[in-house]
């Protein structure tokens, strides 16, 4: 008895559903990743449970331990900084300011510029901070 | 020498995927390990839309204008808290603050900070001010006079 080989498949293993999960993937995490200006510097937010969802968008002003500043994740100058942001909250007052100071900030160097911001017409003005870990 | 060559049933050339399936996979382990998940929160600074039990801040003139039920704290350089002349680590905090409180529920805390104090030892102050009941949590900015 003659037994014909079953014919093979011209394209190979069937890879068609793995570029399915691959794709599913890429896209799972480019949308459910938010991706936010970070500092070029370390910055480790104060830990408190009594935060507020924090959403994604605004201008960000990151502030390090030893009282470096960048805006939008990039490290300016004091003057650069207060320039920009006079000028961003002059054309949108309600534009969220969120200010990333890292946990062992002096106040010295966060609460000025939260005074400032305030004096400037700045309406949202919000510090982000870590829930407590479990 | 017979070249094999992938074909399909009417003898056209099929497009590789391999490669693109590599090309993704080197896309998706990118994104995988360059990108941070961060759980951050906020806390709002401004007084324009905050709600009764949040932070604002106010000048001493400001604070002065209060409640006469304010209840003051002052934070130190080393992240004392001084409440009605007692030296208090925050853990101590809670306490001595929920009994200055009371069973009152509009009693404004109003926080003194050194500007030497880290931000997180003011976070710390606010949120167990919030803990203890407090109707709203008020940072002190002290300016220099014109």
């Amino acid at each position: 008895m003659k037994l014909r080989r079953a014919p093979s498949d011209p394209t190979g293993e069937s890879i068609l559903p793995m570029i399915d999960v691959v794709f599913f993937l890429l896209v799972f995490f480019m949308i459910i990743g938010r991706m936010d200006a970070t500092a070029p510097f370390e910055v480790d937010p104060p830990i408190t449970d009594v935060g507020a969802d924090l959403p994604g968008g605004g201008i960000t002003l990151a502030i390090s331990a030893d009282g470096a500043v960048a805006l939008d994740g990039q490290e300016v100058s004091p003057g650069i900084m207060l320039d920009s942001l006079a000028e961003r909250i002059a054309a949108d007052p309600a534009v969220r300011i969120r200010i990333n100071a890292d946990a062992r900030a002096p106040l010295g160097r966060v609460l000025p510029l939260v005074g400032w911001l305030e004096d400037t017409g700045a309406e949202d003005v919000v510090l982000v901070v870590s829930p407590g870990r479990s | 020498m017979r070249l094999d060559r992938q074909r399909g049933a009417q003898g056209t050339r099929l497009i590789t995927l391999v490669p693109l399936v590599d090309a993704m996979l080197i896309l998706l382990i990118f994104f995988m390990v360059t990108s941070t998940f961060l759980d951050l929160d906020m806390m709002p600074l401004t007084e324009a839309e905050t709600p009764a039990d949040s932070i604002e801040t106010v000048t001493a003139e400001g604070a002065a204008a209060g409640s006469s039920g304010t209840v003051l704290l002052r934070l130190t350089a080393d992240g004392l808290v001084v409440l009605r002349g007692e030296r208090l680590s925050p853990p101590e905090l809670l306490g001595p603050l929920r009994s200055a409180i009371g069973a009152r529920t509009d009693v404004p805390v109003v926080v003194l900070p050194s500007r030497q104090a880290q931000v997180q030892a003011l976070v710390t102050v606010m949120a167990t001010a919030t803990a203890a009941g407090a109707g709203a949590v008020r940072v002190l900015r002290v300016e220099t006079a014109p």
